[in-house]
């Protein structure tokens, strides 16, 4: 610690602290425009000038100098003021004032420093700038001439993104910022730059002019996308979200958002939205009222309580809140009493509902978000880690960057978190994940690396007995990973100190499932990963609630059906009933013919969601639902962390939330009515007995749980490969996540149709550029699919996102983890 | 007794031949002070109106009387597509017409606001902007 003085008040901050962090401490406000507590000290407004004692006669930076014992600083004397009235001339110099129509006013740094030091007139005159204006983008405007070159916008892209699509070109007045050679900016637009801008240089397209800053009722959420758990600032105005706010005080991110999170808010307040509820008549749904459509689904639900309740089955997706999803439980479980629920466990969860569960005992990661920075060795299962997941992709690139964290990936392409310094991809064939986990751990056993803590967890032995039967050699041949990388691999992940393995699950990614994560969870268990911070396995759910699907026990417990099961079940006519809360197993299940088939063939189909998804058009009743932004209650997103999301808009015509349909089915079931306040209903939820609701607050909770290890050996098999074919493999893509983000309109701007992606080489031989079509067949199905060409996938191997609704890409696979296909022009 | 009486009478004949005060209002009208704060007009210039759609006015309109929506034109740049007063909730104070930035709004001499019906007092934009 350091001890020094500030404004005459004695302090003492960590020896790495600067003046303006000492004076932070303090509660002393010392004026910022280039600083950002998340980047690195940049020196380049000096706006934050201050005197110290020691260093009379100039004054320096406060961002930029190192606290030192018994400094003595002045944050305000009238030499500093006038130093900074000085700044904001020279800034104010070449700046257009536009703040009537700049979007940035009201939240504008450069605004408000000119007011607070009443800057209201020129010692110097100049022309203004005139760059050109970016109008094309789609979501990212840029107005260079309002720029005050903080160099944010660049640093924050280059040092968290890890992308680099802005630099200074130019030099002295001329300097401004660019992209590489002037070009269009066509980035991940996470849209970080334009949170960070302290101007109104860069702005939100889809929110330019909507309305002002001052004018929006700031709602704080969660975002309601993937499982990372991002916490939101809802902007909402006259009960429409109208955009996305930046508050750098919000969770572990700082406030940073994937684009999905930021751009993809508009479906909230989409003209599509359902209205009111539908009921099949003659053949086509029609309005009706909210007590004839529930009526109808609670005599339909009676019948078969009494008659057949197996005949019953409930699909629901884990968007859902955890009261909602505990209440969807209670309805089918317990009053209907069919076991027969899913939320697409069996397809894209089991990692966690299965896997986990035997291995550790429990359905959720050991592991927590934060861990990802204090690991030592990352040990990353597909670079799609990133397109699933982006913002704790933004966790990897700075546990690399700025804490030396090893990162390993073992995937079958490459992509952005390969291209990190020092990382290294494992590059293998596609569907051999298993077998080149249990390669490593049979190193590890091999080389005696196994740790102490291993002999006792119980299943040791068997595991070493499969891990005999183990052939390297076979291994490296098939996989092709060599055996010195398999080695080198196992020997780095056992011998360092923190090792943190990460695994992304979800709809496209069929291959990770039960074996993958009971493999790896294996293989953290022998190398005595488990159970210290910093280390472990860390599961990522794919949706924001997948994790509180999981703890939920939303998948059948007692033999009923899983969401395969079921749309077989339909198919059979064994279903009769079929709820689905959310889902749209036509887009995203596997092989959509047959899901398509088994929801006309299934005798009552209830769908509830947002939009009429093409799920819903098959259904009997349809009832609107309310969004993440009209409701109240829980997620629980990767890492355990339970958060509350917050009621910002009135409902959307008359949609109710799910949790207030099933309560009121429940009621019309048992003749009893069930609580649904949202305290009321997770004070009930069991597994959730640690976390105290009223106590959350805007930071959530973590819950705890107790590990008890157990080795469960599985074998992996070779893949089976077709020669002359492509191994086609799904999954996500980064501006989408699930089939919601479709309605999001932001994703839609940069990511609008389905594609197919593939490698140069294999480009050049089937003669294809960007944007051309490509005949895609299966032994299902055949798709005509854009050609999108990059870097990423390796010879013979080709991939495509599966969110999208038209030529949905499972109208040709079938869930299994690649599906080969042909491909010609 | 009596002089009071005919102090009294001398007042009153000195007002029958003084210039009458009332006015003989709808027949005769007012001079308006130029700075009344009449009925609000959108200046123009260049054949439009020069309000930026900054969302001042509604902002400092203490009763909350002014709506305005920005549009965007052709040049990209912001418009107001849609400015509208509540004249039934306006109190006549100015604010608005202090707190425009780019001087587009104005108060008239108008003052002469009845309507039949309660909608009619919502002036929407072209009713707002300036006669010239
Ligand atoms: S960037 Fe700030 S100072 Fe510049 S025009 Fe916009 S609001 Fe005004
Ligand atoms: S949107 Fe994100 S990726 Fe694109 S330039 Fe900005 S910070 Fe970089
Ligand atoms: S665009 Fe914004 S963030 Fe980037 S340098 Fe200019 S003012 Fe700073
Ligand atoms: S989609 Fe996921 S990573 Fe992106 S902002 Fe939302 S929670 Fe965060
Ligand atoms: S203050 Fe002036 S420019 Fe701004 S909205 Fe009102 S009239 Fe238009
Ligand atoms: S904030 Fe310190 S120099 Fe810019």
């Amino acid at each position: 610690m350091v001890n020094l003085t500030v404004d005459d008040k004695q302090i003492a901050v960590e020896r790495d602290a600067t003046i303006y962090d000492a004076a932070k401490a303090a509660g002393i406000r010392i004026p910022i425009l280039c600083h950002d507590k998340k980047l690195h000290p940049f020196g380049g407004c000096r706006m934050c000038l201050v005197e110290v004692e020691q260093m009379k006669g100039r004054l320096i930076p406060a961002c930029t100098t190192p606290v030192s014992e018994g400094m003595i600083v002045r944050t305000m004397t009238d030499e500093i003021i006038k130093a900074r009235k000085l700044v904001l001339e020279l800034l104010l110099l070449k700046h257009p004032l536009d703040c009537p129509v700049c979007d940035a006013a009201g939240d504008c740094d450069l605004q408000n420093l000119t007011y607070e030091y009443k800057v209201d007139a020129n010692n110097f005159t100049d022309e203004k700038f005139h760059w050109e204006i970016d109008y094309d983008n789609p979501l990212i405007e840029r107005d260079q001439n309002r720029c005050i070159h903080c160099g944010k916008c660049a640093r924050i892209c280059d040092e968290i993104v890890s992308y680099g699509a802005y630099s200074f070109v130019n030099r002295g007045i001329e300097a401004k910022i660019g992209t590489p050679f002037d070009g269009k900016l066509d980035c991940e637009y996470c849209g970080s730059c334009i949170s960070v801008c302290p101007v109104g240089a860069l702005i939100a397209k889809p929110f330019k002019f909507k309305a002002r800053w001052w004018a929006l009722n700031k709602v704080k959420s969660v975002c309601s996308y993937c499982g990372t758990g991002c916490q939101l600032t809802l902007g909402v105005k006259d009960d429409k979200v109208l955009t996305t706010i930046y508050d750098e005080d919000q969770g572990f991110h700082n406030g940073q958002l994937c684009g999905r999170g930021r751009f993809g808010y508009q479906f909230v307040n989409s003209d599509e939205r359902l209205t009111t509820p539908l009921v099949r008549k003659n053949g086509t749904l029609q309005p009706v009222g909210w007590d004839e459509a529930l009526e109808l689904i609670s005599t339909k639900l009676q019948e078969a309580r009494k008659n057949d309740p197996s005949a019953v089955a409930a699909l629901a997706t884990p968007r859902l809140t955890n009261e909602e999803l505990f209440l969807f439980r209670k309805l089918f479980k317990d009053v209907v009493g069919t076991d027969s629920i899913d939320h697409s466990a069996g397809y894209a969860h089991e990692a966690l509902t299965a896997g986990l569960k035997e291995s550790f005992g429990i359905t959720a990661s050991p592991s927590q978000i934060v861990d990802i920075q204090k690991s030592d060795l990352l040990l990353v299962i597909k670079t799609d880690a990133y397109e699933t997941h982006p913002v704790i992709g933004f966790e990897i690139n700075l546990g690399v960057k700025r804490k030396g964290v090893d990162l390993r990936i073992i995937s079958d392409k490459t992509g952005k978190l390969a291209k990190l310094p020092k990382a290294v991809n494992y590059l293998h064939k596609p569907g051999c994940e298993l077998l080149l986990v249990n390669a490593l751990a049979k190193v590890i056993v091999d080389e005696n690396l196994a740790a102490e803590s291993a002999a006792a967890i119980t299943g040791l032995d068997a595991y070493k007995g499969m891990l005999a039967g183990v052939d390297l050699n076979q291994v490296a041949a098939v996989t092709g990973v060599s055996l010195e990388s398999i080695r080198e691999l196992a020997t780095a992940y056992a011998k360092a100190e923190k090792a943190l393995i990460l695994l992304p699950i979800g709809l496209g990614y069929p291959g990770h499932g039960k074996e993958l994560a009971q493999a790896l969870s294996n293989l953290a268990l022998l190398a005595g990963k488990i159970g210290q911070e910093g280390s472990g396995l860390l599961v990522l759910g794919e949706k924001n609630n997948s994790q509180g699907a999981a703890d939920l026990a939303i998948h059948p417990t007692a033999g009923g059906r899983d969401a395969a099961a079921i749309i077989d079940g339909c198919a059979s006519g064994a279903v009769k009933i079929l709820y689905i809360a959310g889902e749209n197993p036509v887009v995203a299940y596997p092989d959509r013919a047959k899901v398509e088939k088994a929801l006309d063939n299934a005798g009552f189909v209830v769908v509830l969601d947002l939009f009429l998804t093409d799920s819903a058009k098959r259904a009997d009743v349809v009832l609107p639902v309310k969004s993440f932004a009209e409701k109240c209650g829980t997620f629980t997103s990767v890492g355990r962390h339970v958060q509350r999301i917050r009621k910002a808009i009135k409902a959307v015509g008359e949609s109710r939330s799910d949790r207030e349909v099933l309560a009121d089915i429940i009621a019309r079931l048992t003749g009893e009515g069930v609580a649904a306040d949202s305290a009321t209903l997770f004070k009930q939820i069991g597994c959730y007995s640690g976390v105290n609701y009223d106590a959350l607050g805007d930071a959530g909770a973590i819950y705890p749980v107790n590990v008890s290890p157990k080795f469960v050996p599985v074998v992996g098999s070779v893949p089976a490969t077709e020669e002359g074919k492509y191994a086609l493999l799904t999954g996500s893509a980064l501006y989408h996540c699930g089939t919601m983000s479709l309605s999001g309109v932001g994703p839609m701007l940069v990511c609008p149709e389905q594609y197919i992606e593939l490698g140069r080489v294999d480009a050049g031989k089937l003669g294809v550029n960007d944007g051309d079509r490509l005949k895609v067949r299966s032994a299902s199905g055949e798709l005509s699919l854009a050609v999108k060409v990059g870097l990423r996938m390796p010879e013979g191997v080709v991939f495509s996102p599966y969110h999208f609704a038209d030529a949905s890409i499972n109208s040709i696979t079938s869930g299994k983890s690649v599906t080969w296909v042909s491909l010609s022009k | 007794m009596i002089v009071p009486l005919i102090k009294g009478l001398q007042i009153t004949l000195k007002h029958l031949f003084k210039k009458p005060i009332t006015l003989m209002y709808p027949e005769e009208k007012p001079d308006v002070a130029p700075n009344f704060r009449g009925l609000h007009a959108l200046k123009v210039s260049h054949n439009k109106a020069k309000c930026v759609a900054c969302y001042l006015c509604p902002t400092v309109c203490p009763a909350k009387c002014i709506t305005v929506e920005a549009g965007e034109d052709a040049n990209h740049d912001k418009y107001a597509a849609k400015y509208e007063i509540d004249m039934l909730r306006c109190i006549f104070c100015g604010y608005c017409v202090e707190a425009c930035p780019v001087d587009a709004l104005g108060m008239t001499q108008t003052f002469e606001l009845a309507n039949y019906k309660r909608s009619d007092f919502v002036f929407t934009k072209e009713r707002l902007l300036e006669k010239k």
